[in-house]
């Protein structure tokens, strides 16, 4: 019962905190909706056992991304006239909602259509540190390490975007 | 909770960030609804992942985490590039791939 009444405050957060990002005018305001929303995220991996997805998604989506996204956004200090005005804001996001919502629809549709069961119980070491490490490190090691390959060029990718803005 | 509720929760998050992608100009805005459908997708990688008992989905959505962190890398670095080539974070101010070219 607890565990339901969790669910819900937490999707209310996550929602809101996604539906307070699309519709902020300010960005900082959109950041601090995003991050709420990445820290409901959090919970509904805790919800879900996945202890390790947890800690993870609090680290690096909220305590990395989202921080260096807002350091981002208040360093370059965008002066007023530069931020679009967007003056028919309702209108863009009711297209965008009649667009989005057959897709969403088609999704609910046939999620509600296959997944009646209920979560089968786990073992008590689901999800945590040392027994996804042994699968990362087992079964997926190859795309273990071509996501770092993929970090790696990103790092430099984002090098030398930002130096070839400096030069010009 | 049945899996049910966790799968119609990150279709909610897809769409909502379907909508931020679709609507808004602000590219900072249309940087973080697509940080929002990666995480969408996570969270269903999750939900299977526990429905199953198969700790590949888990794996599989900490990769897509160090994705959306490459992403916001090279993201954040464009953005700022391209603020400082055109002074403009309006999405509809690059349209230089879709107008004929003439030189």
């Amino acid at each position: 019962m607890s565990e339901s009444i969790i669910f819900y405050t937490l999707a209310l957060f996550l929602l809101g905190g996604a539906s307070g990002m699309i519709t902020a005018r300010r960005t900082i305001f959109s950041a601090a909706s995003f991050m709420l929303s990445m820290i409901a995220l959090s919970g509904m991996f805790a919800l879900l056992h996945q202890s390790f997805l947890f800690l993870a998604q609090l680290l690096v989506a909220v305590g990395a991304i989202i921080t260096l996204s807002m350091l981002v956004i208040v360093s370059v200090n965008i002066s007023e006239r530069y931020i679009p005005k967007e003056p028919h804001l309702g209108r863009a996001l009711l297209l965008g909602a009649l667009i989005a919502a057959p897709i969403v629809a088609l999704i609910v549709v046939a999620l509600q259509a296959h997944f009646t069961a209920s979560f089968a119980p786990v073992p008590e070491d689901f999800g945590t540190l040392a027994s996804i490490g042994a699968t990362l490190f087992s079964a997926w090691v190859l795309p273990f390490e071509l996501i770092s390959l993929l970090l790696l060029a990103a790092l430099v990718g984002a090098v030398v975007i930002s130096r070839k803005g400096e030069r010009s | 909770m049945t899996p049910l509720h966790f799968l119609l929760l990150s279709a909610l998050l897809f769409g909502i960030g379907l909508i931020g992608v679709i609507a808004r100009r602000n590219l900072f805005v249309l940087y973080m609804s697509i940080e929002l459908m990666l995480s969408a997708v996570g969270l269903m990688l999750a939900t299977f992942s526990r429905l199953r008992g198969d700790e590949g989905g888990a794996v599989l959505s900490l990769l897509l985490i160090a994705i959306i962190a490459a992403e916001a890398a090279v993201f954040l670095a464009m953005i700022i590039a391209l603020f400082r080539a055109g002074r403009s974070i309006n999405a509809h101010d690059f349209t230089q791939l879709s107008q004929e070219q003439n030189a």
